[in-house]
């Protein structure tokens, strides 16, 4: 048992499972030294919804670059420098103001890693999954983004083939500002489409 | 909500993280199928995501993160034994 496990409580039943396959799998050798702690730190600290920010923000200053995003959004994103796994085909939908995209996956917890990095947990809850098929301008207004009725919905179901990511409305009122500064108006909630800005 | 640059309660991302696990056995459990879907499955996701799916489904109220469990055991279980040295 490493450090992580230090605890003074006695192990939970999935602590014990967890640390069952930590043993099972190191012993094969599929676990190199120092990986889990590596690849935890990357999603806790470097890959996350800033990533999905920055390009927001390039698409909403360069219009050749949201061309291209909404064209081929792997290679558009690639070239801000974010990919990997999860990412290997992106599609990006754009909200105008008669239509209102929001991405979910019915089955499992599919997600666009590499520009919002790990979902969060009321993403992959049962509820979510669910309802947002269901009724999503339900559940959308409950979730604090009350659409009105002329607006049109979208829900797009992610997969093993595709990952969606939504490009939110640029705020008014912002024709000032610089690319960063947008960059810093974007949140993740408005690329899941639970959320305007 | 449409107050022009009123966000305050939404989530910002302008820091590139945020605690994403719950639990210390959680972020391990996630970096163990990440070592094994690179390094038994050459990187393909596809065999996990569909345990993933398949776990989900037998329990649908389970904690994610159970399931996730759930589904690399199961996986686990698909790999040929180890070869003989």
């Amino acid at each position: 048992m490493s450090e992580r496990g230090h605890h003074p409580a006695p192990l939970s039943p999935v602590e014990r499972r967890v640390a069952a396959l930590e043993a099972l799998l190191t012993e094969r050798g599929l676990v190199p030294e120092g990986f889990i702690e590596e690849i935890t730190r990357r999603y806790e600290s470097e890959i996350g919804p800033l990533n999905g920010a920055k390009v927001v923000a390039r698409a909403w200053v360069d219009p050749g670059y949201k061309e291209r995003l909404l064209t081929d959004g792997t290679a558009a994103i690639a070239e801000l420098g974010f990919g990997g796994p999860e990412g290997d085909h992106m599609v990006v939908v754009e909200n105008t103001p008669a239509v209102h995209n929001v991405i979910v996956c019915t089955l499992c917890s599919c997600y666009p890693w590499p520009v919002l990095g790990l979902p969060p947990s009321w993403y992959k809850d049962p509820p979510y999954r669910a309802r947002m098929v269901r009724e999503p301008r339900t559940l959308l207004a409950e979730m604090g983004c009350p659409l009105p009725g002329d607006v049109e919905i979208r829900v797009w179901d992610s997969s093993a083939e595709v990952r969606y990511l939504v490009l939110p409305q640029r705020p008014a009122g912002t024709a000032g500002m610089t690319e960063a500064e947008l960059a810093g108006l974007v949140t993740r909630d408005s690329m899941i489409g639970v959320a305007r800005l | 909500m449409s107050t022009q640059l009123s966000l305050s309660g939404l989530d910002l991302p302008r820091r590139n993280g945020e605690l994403v696990f719950d639990a210390p056995w959680q972020s391990t459990v996630f970096g163990l199928a990440a070592a094994v879907i690179d390094n038994a499955f050459c990187g393909d996701r596809e065999p996990f995501r569909q345990q993933l799916v398949k776990a989900i489904a037998a329990e649908p109220g389970r904690p994610y993160w159970e399931s996730w469990t759930a589904a690399l055991e199961a996986l686990v279980e698909t790999l040929p034994e180890r070869p003989v040295p």
